[in-house]
Parts: structure tokens; C-alpha cells; sequence
């Protein structure tokens, strides 16, 4: 495929929050000189914010108009030579699967920019909100994460990607850390809170990438001879589509080995780490109940709705494109460890009382359905497994501005301590038993779709053992079912608990992230054509390259 | 019997030992600078003698530098010693802990 | 003769400045300009020596007689020193921990620790070796008791000059046994004399020459602050005044380094690519050394309150990646260790300044008192997260470049060892983000304790660490005019 600059449409899309950030930074340094208070330059942050995400959201669906999903070549590339010495490219180009990623960023961090405006209702000093809080730092974090995040999906540069990889990382550190909840001993005498789950997040997801470098400088010096941008030839490269067609040929089979352990097992392995943790996969999860109880709503959102797929994505576009043969190797982990997730996710949710850490242990166990499918190997298992991270990229953020909801108001989000509030917010209820309804897989919305296609999928892979793990899951379906119910039956049904009577239902900035998220679910669920058709070119380029008789 | 290059080095060898007995056990700092310079002294030696028995003339001409050398570290270090002495009224090493861990 | 003056330039010019900086202070005497007229003339001797640079002669014969070398590593590291230098005078020049009166004292004895560094990258002779050594270490033992009055002062010199001059008496005892087993001081005729004679020689010389090589190592490893001659480090970060830490943290630790390689890598030939020089297994002996320098620096880090002595454990640390570089050897290890080291330069010494301002306005050292520092000095607790997170090696900042660099170059040696010692590496960097994000975190997610003083930063140190800031941002994502000086010091390209 021709790799030279063809579009400047992707180069805006990634780069437009970085436009915004500037923008706010200017802001803050001319604010002595232009007089202006406190007031005005929170609502200016909050203004450039809104329209930046706004921006970007509108590229991301102007790239899907312009997209040709009859091919899986990269497309709206743009590529020139960045660090001679080491032949690394400023490349950035798309497929299927990275534009649904994109626009998925777009859709994603736009829910959160407008959570993220202020809360309206009665404050109390008790519980400040985070909206009001050194507004312009939030929004320039805010912003530089959604450049990082679009910057990752769209690099096709491995040491591009490992920078836009990283620099998800600071980020999402100051905004748990300085938004999120305040230190606090919980019963046990533990100390948990903000920067609890901050520096946990940010330790955890650091030793992974750590280990992909490694796996990154292996890859590089083990690659063979490239094309460079400005048409010099480069001994080694980090170019992925130059890499994906050396892997191909077999270049990395025969690279030394390492350690005694062959070349592509321990660098598909180091690979695999820095994204499973990520993702998350059993047993390195346990940072995100911590984060998602202590982030702020949109926060929340971003890190269900967005930053698990950046794993996910990661483990498509470099373990499987580049060592298929790998995941071949792998697949009976990967499946069982991806079941683990979904079993252990839903037995978990079953005894949580705080509705954000049932609804993050949800989200383990929903991401245990991509892993089943990446490991299955079929054609519906892997289309599966990326609806599944579309769908859930819609759905979870909906869960969790909803838990925003009642914990704004209430401060509280202890299940046992709500009840009966079907009367007093019956439309929250509504929405609230709709979005479990698509969480759990109901026929009809989206979450239907991924997961029927990955049990469908890894029935019908090569290897008997995925009979076996779809059965499970398949049964731990119910528990997810249980897990929802009861939870709707604790908080919203029932005798009505008078603690509650201040509560009123939703305002309209609530309402206008909700249905347009409500709005995508069912389209999502009844029409998943046009999401097929995105993504169908890349996975059957992707599964041509495995090895014959493996794809189903 | 003759004096041959082993005996010198055993000697520096001694030398050196006692230098670094003195170092590690003893709590004078003053007495800590002696062991320095029975070390020093050690080295010399060997120059000296690895000259005479071998090589040119580069280990004499080394060893008068090194001379010139533990003269210069022993003003410095006595120096020191003296500031703290001043400050504490005592030169024992071993009561120097105000930075600890 | 005058091509030898000529290869020396850039040192005579540093000793003229050190006498006329003594001169002038005595000249000058008590009036109010004197520390700002003083910290001139340092400057003006500093560009000169800097300018002397394009008079030396080209191709970097050896001069006098072999006893220094003008190759490119040399002339990098000497260059490199003098930027140490400026920062060195500047920052004592706006500290209140240096008297005023002893301005002048301070300022020589910070370029005759320069001078020392100086020479010491260049010296190809065991004797220039070990003069120009104690020409750094005699100046920096009166630089760290500086205070006199202040007992922590007082004690972090006698820590320092016991602990240095013991170990700089068995690196004269290991020397000479060198001299004795080669015949020569000459370290390019050294390596070869020791190879053959190890080929042919019985256990006892084998013996002899790694006696030799460990007790010389003991000087080089307390320059470097390297495990196990590393204990002086702490004591005497916390108790200098904090310029003089700033100065040695990066000065005479990048001036070990060096000379580490000039006498392991230039003297013995030893690398990952070659048999093992003199009998001795050097990649995997340094390897071994950085593995524990830099596990122990960082996991010494952890508990630490006072910041001087957590960014002790953390040069401590980065000692360690170092050690990591000289290990491999190869002319890639060498131009990695000269890309970190600049970048090195500029982050700790922008970490140092930043606790320099904190303590002059609050005088304290304690992280409790940079809890909530971001609404007191924003400008300066984000410069001080931006150094931090570049020494955790964080992209897009710079040290992410420079721990790049030297990763690469120990997966590129490819042994077993060496991917071992990448992982530890790697993980080790993942320890450290443990204490450099417990300061972050005091200044940007707790609240000032009550009472706190607000920290207003002077114009000139904010200029400092502007200067200091802006570099470590723009070479995350360009470093081409570094990585090619660097490929040139370590003799790459021609």
C-alpha cells in the first residue's frame, strides 16, 4: 500500500485537543494583562473544553464519512521522518478498527466534557464539587488525555505509539489524584482515596508499559531493512506496517532467543503484560475499583468508556497483526484467562455494596468477553470481541454518569442505604434499568450484539476448549443478570426510604449525556451494520495472516 | 638473604592492612587520617619498589607526586577535622550522626 | 609545544579564572557588588575557556607525551563541565546558603573542582588519573563544609574527606600494582600489557590483576557514588549547602563516569563485543555493581523525608543506569551514557534549584512543608513535577530519551545477562516513579500545612529554571543535536 501523506483530516482530529490546551494555557498567561477574574477565565476553560471535544467528536465522524471500508490499507495517512538516528516516523494513519476507535474517543470524551461542566443543584460545603475546582488546570489535563488517547489509536509508529501511550498516563495521575475524592482511612484502617488510586493506577500501568519498551527496543533491532519517508533506506524500523510485513515473512521466527524462551513468545509476552493490565485482565485488575470509586464522574467515564480499550486495541494492533502466531501460542491463556475475567468479574459484583465499584467490576468482566474473543480466532469471535469494545465503550459511561447522578445528590452510593427512589426519580429509574438492560446483554441494544458473536465465535473455533469456556461464560451471564436485578430491586423498588426525600430527578445537563448514549445503545443493538462494515476489511486481513487451518 | 621485590610487597602489603584496621575501627577521626596515610603510604611503596625491581623510572616519579598528594589530603582533611572540633568539641567519627537516615 | 598549550586550553583559561576570581575577591573586598561582580568574572573565565574549545588541535592527538587525551570523549565531557560550572557559580550566587563575604572562596574552589574534572576525562596516565581525582575531590571536601558555623556542614565534610581519602588510598595502592604487573602508567599500553600477560600467566597473576582492578575500582565507585562506596553519598547531599549538592550531584558524578570509561572501556578494551580484558569478567563484574547501585538507591529513596537526601538515593540510582551503560561497552553504551548525562545535568540540577527556593523561603527541607505548593509557587512546582518526572523517565521529557538510549543499548548486546539486567533496569525505573511522585503528589494533591509561606520565586532564579525547564520539554521530542555531539564523544562518527 502507498504510505505517503495523503490527508490532513487525522493530523486535526488527533491534534485539535491540543489546540484547545493552548488555547487555555494562553489564557492563563494573559489573564494579569486582560483583567480577568476568576469567573471568567473558569467559564472560558470550560467554553474552549467543550467546543475542543466537540471538534474532535465532529472529525472523528467526518473521517467515518470519508472512509473506505472496502480496503483494509491504511488511510488518511500522514507520515514524514521525525528522529532520523533511530528511523522513527511522525506516522499516523487508519483503519477500521483504530477509526472506530477513534470516533468512539470522539463520542467518549465528549459525554465526559459535558459531565464535566458544573453542577447545578443545591451545593453543600461539605462536599465541594469537583466541577468548581481549579477549572482550567482540569481542562488542560483533560485535554492533553484526549490527545493522548487519539494519538495512540491513530500512530502506526511503534515509538510514536509508546509516547502517546505514556502520556495517557500523567494525566489521568492529577485528575484522579486532585479530583477524584479526598484521603480517607476506610473501615479497616487502610488509607484509600484520590491519590491512593492515582499513584496505583499510575505504578501499576507504568510497570507494564516498562516492559513493552523492552519488548519495543527487542522488535527493533530484530527487524530488517525499511523505507523511510523521505525515501532513505533504515536497517531497522518501527514502522508498523512495515513490521506487520516482515512478521509475515517470518523475520522475527528465526531472531535469536532470548533468554532461552524464543523471540516471539517472550516479546509477545512482554507486549501482552503492558496491555493486560490495561485492559484489565485477571490477576492485575485490582487498580480499577480503586480508580473508578475515587475518580470524579467523568473521569470515570473516560477510563470505562475509553482507556480499557486502548489495551484491548493494543493487543490488536500489535500482538495479533504482528505475532499471530503468538496469540496462536497463547490462545488457551488468553481464553481462560479471559473467562476468569468474566466469572470472577460477575461473582464479585454480586457481593458489592458501593454501586461504582459494582459497576467497575462489571467492566472486568465485560472486557473478559473481547479477551475470549481475540483468543477464539474466528472471524465472529474477533468481531465480536471489537463490538463488544464499542458497545461497552457506549454503555459503561452510561452506567457510570448515572451512579453520578445519585452520588451528586445524595453522597452516598451505598446500594443498601437507597431504596423505593422509583418514586421520587422515576425517570432516572427508567434510564438507570435501561442501561442495566444493555449491560447485561439484552437482545435489541447493544450489548446483545457483541457477546452473542463471541459465543458464536469461540463455539466454532478449531480447539474444543472454547466449547468449554463459552459454556461458562454463557452461564455466568446469568449472574450478571442477577447482579443487576438485585440491584435495581435494592435501590430503586421497594418501600420508599424517607432519608432520600430531597432527591430531585435528572437536570437537563444530565439528560443531554444520557440519551444521545441511550440513543446509540439501541441503534447500536437493531443496526450493527455500519459498525460491521468499518471494521470487517481490517479483521479479515487481520486473520488472513494467521496460520493456514487456524481461522475458522 | 636478599631484599628482592616479594619482601617490599609484603611489607606494603602490611602496610595496607594496618591502614585499613586502623580506618574501619578506630573512632578518632585523627586517627582515621593515620590509617588514611599508613594506605598511602603502602601504595608508595609498591611504586618505589615495582620501579626499582622492573619498570623505568614512572613509579618514582609517581611516588614523589603521591607524596605531594597525602600532604595536600592531610592539610584538607585536618582542616575538617578542626572545623569540627570547633562546632562539637569532640573529634569522635562515630558521634557524628546528626544525618541520619 | 604549543599544540600541547593548545590542547589544554580550556584548562589554563580555568586556572587564570581561579586566580584572578582570588585576586579580584581580595581586591574588591567588602563592597555591596561583590558577589555579583565576582559570579561575572567566573562567567566571563567560563566563555572563555568555551571559546578556547575551536583552538584545539584537530584529530585529539595525545599531548604531553600521552598523558592527555583530545579525543571526542574528552572534549564532550570537558564542554559539558563548564556548563556544570556556570550553573555551579549561578546557583551559589542566588543562595543564601553561601555567605557573601565567601563568595569569592566558593567561586575558585567551584572552578578548581572544574579544572580537576577536566582534567581528569582526558588523563590517559594512572598518575593523571589519580592527581586530577584529588584535584576534584580536595575543593568539593571544602565546598560540602562550606558553613562553617552549621554542624551538619561540618559533618557532612568529615564524611566525606574520611570516606574519600581512603578510598582514593586504595585506588593509589590498586594503581600500583597495575604499574607493577604492566611496567607502564600509560592506560592505552596498560590494557594490552595486562592481556598478555593474563593469557600466559598463572592463577596467582590473574589473581593479582583483579586485586588491582577491584581497589582501583574503589576510587572510581566513591567518585560515582556506586555501590558499595556509596554510604558518603546521603550524608553529604543532606548537609552541604544546596548549591554544592546541585554541583556535585552532576559534576565530578558525570566526571567519574567518564573517566570509568575511559579506564574500563578506552584502557582495558573491555565491552560485551570483546574477550574479557586483563582475565577480568568487566561487563559482567559492572553489571553486577549496577544492578545493586541502582536497586538499592531506589529502594533507599523510598522512606526518605528530607528531599537533599532523597535525590541523594536517586543520583544514587541513576549511578546505577550508568554503571549499566559503561557495562555493555560497546560505542552505542558509550554515545547512551553521553546522551543521558547532559540530560541528567539539567534535571537534577533544575530539581536542586527548585529545593534551593523552597528552602530559602521556608527553610525547610522536609516534604511535609511542600504540601500544597502548587497554590503557594505554581510556576515552581511545576517546573520541580517536570524534573521530577524526567528522572523517572517519563516520555514525552527528556530523560525518557536518555534511559531510552541506554535500555537500547543493553538489549542490543544481546546476552542473557544483559536481558536480565534490562528487566531489572526497567522495573527499577517503576520503583523510583514510588518517591518522585510522593513529592508530586505532596505539592499538587495535599493542602498546604496552616501557615505555610508563600514562595516567591526571584526573577533570576525563575530565569535559572526556565533555562533548565525548557530543554528537559524540547528534547523528549528532539534530540538530534545531542545524540550527534554524543555518537561524536563516543568516537562513532568521525
Amino acid at each position: 500500500m502507498d504510505l505517503t501523506t495523503n490527508s490532513m483530516l487525522l493530523t486535526w482530529t488527533v491534534f485539535t485537543p491540543a489546540i484547545g490546551l493552548t488555547a487555555i494555557l494562553a489564557l492563563l498567561a494573559l489573564r494579569p494583562l486582560l483583567r480577568l477574574s476568576q469567573q471568567a477565565v473558569d467559564e472560558a476553560s470550560r467554553a474552549i473544553g467543550l467546543m475542543a471535544s466537540l471538534a474532535a467528536a465532529a472529525l472523528g465522524i467526518a473521517l467515518w464519512a470519508d472512509f473506505d471500508s472496502g480496503t483494509s490499507n491504511l488511510q488518511f495517512i500522514h507520515r514524514f521522518v521525525w528522529m532520523k538516528s533511530w528511523n522513527i516516523e511522525f506516522f499516523i494513519g487508519v483503519d477500521g478498527l483504530s477509526l472506530s476507535m477513534v470516533v468512539l474517543t470522539g463520542v467518549v470524551f465528549l459525554a465526559g466534557a459535558i459531565a464535566s461542566l458544573p453542577w447545578w443543584g443545591r451545593l453543600d460545603d461539605h462536599h465541594p464539587h469537583f466541577s468548581k475546582k481549579r477549572v482550567p488546570a482540569y481542562w488542560i489535563l483533560f485535554l492533553l488525555l484526549e490527545m493522548g488517547v487519539l494519538g495512540t489509536f491513530a500512530s502506526q509508529d511503534f515509538f510514536l505509539f509508546y509516547v502517546f501511550w505514556e502520556v495517557m498516563l500523567l494525566p489521568m495521575y492529577f485528575l484522579i489524584g486532585i479530583w477524584g475524592a479526598p484521603t480517607r482511612k476506610d473501615p479497616d484502617g487502610r488509607t484509600r482515596g484520590g491519590p491512593y488510586a492515582a499513584i496505583k493506577f499510575f505504578l501499576y500501568t507504568l510497570a507494564g508499559s516498562v516492559l513493552m519498551l523492552l519488548a519495543l527496543i527487542a522488535v527493533y533491532y530484530a527487524s530488517g531493512p525499511a523505507t523511510l519517508a523521505d525515501g532513505s533506506q533504515a536497517q531497522h524500523t518501527f514502522n508498523l506496517v512495515h513490521l506487520t510485513r516482515q512478521a509475515h515473512d517470518g523475520i522475527f521466527v528465526k531472531a535469536g532467543a532470548i533468554l532461552g524462551i524464543p523471540f516471539v513468545h517472550i516479546v509477545f509476552v512482554a507486549m501482552f503484560l503492558g496491555f493486560a493490565i490495561k485492559v484489565p485482565m485477571f490477576p492485575f485488575h485490582t487498580w480499577l475499583p480503586d480508580a473508578h470509586v475515587d475518580a470524579p464522574t467523568p473521569i470515570s467515564v473516560i477510563l470505562a468508556g475509553i482507556l480499557l480499550k486502548t489495551g484491548m486495541y493494543g493487543m490488536f494492533r500489535f500482538n495479533l497483526q504482528i505475532f499471530p502466531t503468538g496469540v496462536v501460542w497463547a490462545a488457551w491463556a488468553i481464553g481462560i484467562l479471559g473467562v476468569i475475567n468474566i466469572v470472577y468479574g460477575a461473582f464479585v459484583c454480586m457481593a458489592q455494596k458501593d454501586l461504582k465499584k459494582l459497576i467497575a467490576y462489571s467492566s472486568v468482566s465485560h472486557m473478559g468477553f473481547c479477551l475470549l474473543g481475540l483468543a477464539a480466532l474466528t472471524p465472529q469471535a474477533l468481531t465480536g470481541s471489537v463490538y463488544q469494545m464499542i458497545s461497552h465503550g457506549i454503555v459503561s459511561p452510561m452506567l457510570f454518569l448515572l451512579a453520578g447522578v445519585v452520588y451528586d445528590r445524595a453522597h452516598t452510593r451505598d446500594i443498601e442505604g437507597f431504596g423505593g427512589l422509583a418514586q421520587k426519580m422515576p425517570e432516572y429509574t427508567a434510564l438507570t434499568g435501561f442501561a442495566f438492560m444493555a449491560s447485561l446483554g439484552l437482545p435489541g441494544l447493544a450489548g446483545f450484539v457483541g457477546e452473542v458473536l463471541v459465543f458464536l465465535g469461540a463455539f466454532a473455533a478449531q480447539d474444543g476448549i472454547f466449547r468449554v469456556l463459552v459454556a461458562i461464560s454463557a452461564l455466568s451471564v446469568i449472574v450478571t443478570a442477577g447482579y443487576y436485578l438485585w440491584t435495581m430491586q435494592r435501590i430503586f423498588l421497594g418501600p420508599f426510604n424517607h432519608r432520600w426525600e430531597h432527591l430531585h430527578d435528572m437536570n437537563w445537563r444530565e439528560r443531554l449525556t444520557l440519551y444521545p448514549l441511550a440513543v446509540l445503545t439501541v441503534i447500536m443493538g437493531v443496526w450493527p451494520l455500519p459498525v460491521f462494515d468499518m471494521i470487517r476489511e481490517t479483521l479479515n486481513t487481520l486473520l488472513a495472516s494467521m496460520p493456514a487451518g487456524i481461522a475458522g | 638473604m636478599t631484599i628482592g621485590l616479594p619482601q617490599y610487597l609484603v611489607v606494603s602489603g602490611v602496610l595496607l592492612a594496618l591502614g585499613l584496621f586502623a580506618i574501619v575501627t578506630r573512632k578518632n577521626a585523627v586517627a582515621i587520617l593515620m590509617g588514611v596515610e599508613l594506605v598511602l603510604n603502602a601504595g608508595l611503596l609498591n611504586l618505589v619498589a615495582f620501579s626499582r625491581f622492573g619498570g623505568g623510572l614512572d613509579g618514582q616519579v609517581f611516588a614523589l607526586f603521591g607524596i605531594v598528594l597525602a600532604a595536600a589530603e592531610a592539610v584538607v582533611a585536618l582542616a575538617i577535622v578542626l572545623q569540627v572540633f570547633r562546632a562539637r568539641r569532640s573529634v569522635d567519627a562515630s558521634k557524628a550522626c546528626e544525618l541520619k537516615e | 609545544m604549543l599544540t600541547n598549550l593548545l590542547a589544554i586550553g580550556p584548562e589554563l583559561v580555568l586556572t587564570l579564572t581561579v586566580v584572578l576570581v582570588l585576586i579580584a575577591d581580595l581586591v574588591i573586598g567588602d563592597r555591596p557588588a561583590r558577589r555579583g561582580s565576582l559570579a561575572v568574572l567566573s562567567f566571563a573565565g567560563l566563555a572563555a575557556a568555551a571559546a578556547t574549545f575551536f583552538l584545539l588541535p584537530d584529530g585529539g592527538p595525545a599531548a604531553f607525551g600521552g598523558l592527555v587525551s583530545g579525543d571526542g570523549l574528552g572534549v564532550f565531557f570537558r564542554g559539558l563541565f563548564l556548563v556544570a560550572a556556570f550553573f555551579g557559580v549561578a546557583f551559589g550566587a542566588l543562595s543564601d546558603e553561601i555567605p557573601v563575604e565567601r563568595f569569592g572562596e566558593y567561586a575558585a574552589m567551584l572552578l578548581a573542582t572544574t579544572l580537576g574534572m577536566s582534567f581528569l576525562v582526558q588523563s590517559q596516565n594512572l598518575l593523571m588519573i589519580l592527581l586530577s581525582l584529588e584535584l576534584v575531590s580536595l575543593p568539593s571536601y571544602v565546598l560540602a563544609g562550606f558553613r562553617r558555623g552549621d554542624s551538619r556542614s561540618s559533618e557532612a565534610a568529615l564524611k566525606y574527606v574520611l570516606y574519600g581519602a581512603a578510598a582514593s588510598g586504595l585506588m593509589l595502592y590498586g594503581f600500583s600494582l597495575l604499574y607493577g604487573m604492566a611496567g607502564t602508567l600509560d592506560l592505552s599500553a596498560i590494557g594490552p600489557a595486562l592481556n598478555a600477560k593474563a593469557a600466559g600467566g598463572s592463577v596467582g597473576i590473574r589473581a593479582g590483576i583483579a586485586l588491582a582492578a577491584l581497589l582501583s575500582l574503589a576510587g572510581f565507585g566513591y567518585k560515582v557514588a556506586a555501590v558499595p562506596f556509596h554510604q558518603w553519598c546521603p550524608d553529604v547531599y543532606e548537609g552541604a549547602p544546596t548549591p554544592v549538592t546541585a554541583f556535585l550531584s552532576v559534576g565530578p558524578k558525570a566526571a567519574g563516569v567518564a573517566a570509568l570509561i575511559r579506564f574500563v572501556v578506552i584502557g582495558f578494551g573491555a565491552s560485551v563485543a570483546t574477550p574479557p580484558a586483563g582475565g577480568l569478567p568487566w561487563p559482567v563484574l559492572l553489571g553486577v555493581l549496577a544492578m545493586a547501585t541502582m536497586t538499592l538507591g531506589n529502594l533507599a529513596a523510598i522512606p526518605q523525608d528530607n528531599v537533599k537526601r532523597l535525590l541523594a538515593y536517586s543520583s544514587i540510582a541513576h549511578a546505577g543506569y550508568l554503571l549499566m551503560g559503561i557495562a555493555v561497552g560497546t560505542p552505542d553504551a558509550v554515545q547512551a551514557v553521553a546522551v543521558y548525562l547532559p540530560i541528567y545535568l539539567l534535571m537534577n540540577l533544575g530539581a536542586f534549584l527548585a529545593v534551593m527556593a523552597v528552602r530559602a523561603k521556608t527553610g525547610s527541607e522536609t516534604i511535609a512543608d511542600y504540601r500544597g505548593l502548587v497554590a503557594r509557587s505554581p510556576a515552581l512546582s511545576i517546573a520541580l513535577a517536570i524534573f521530577l518526572f524526567s528522572l523517572t523517565g517519563l516520555p514525552p521529557l527528556a530523560g525518557f530519551i536518555g534511559k531510552f538510549y541506554l535500555f537500547a543499548a543493553v538489549v542490543k548486546a544481546g546476552t542473557p545477562f544483559f536481558y536480565v539486567l534490562a528487566i531489572v533496569g526497567v522495573l527499577n525505573s517503576v520503583v523510583s516513579l514510588f518517591y518522585y511522585a510522593r513529592l508530586v503528589k505532596a505539592m499538587f494533591l495535599e493542602a498546604s500545612p496552616d501557615g505555610a509561606p508563600a514562595v516567591l520565586v526571584p526573577v533570576p532564579v525563575g530565569l535559572l529554571l526556565a533555562i533548565l525547564a525548557i530543554p528537559t520539554l524540547v528534547l523528549g521530542l528532539w534530540w538530534s543535536p545531542l545524540a550527534d555531539l554524543a555518537a561524536r564523544a563516543a568516537g562513532i562518527v568521525g
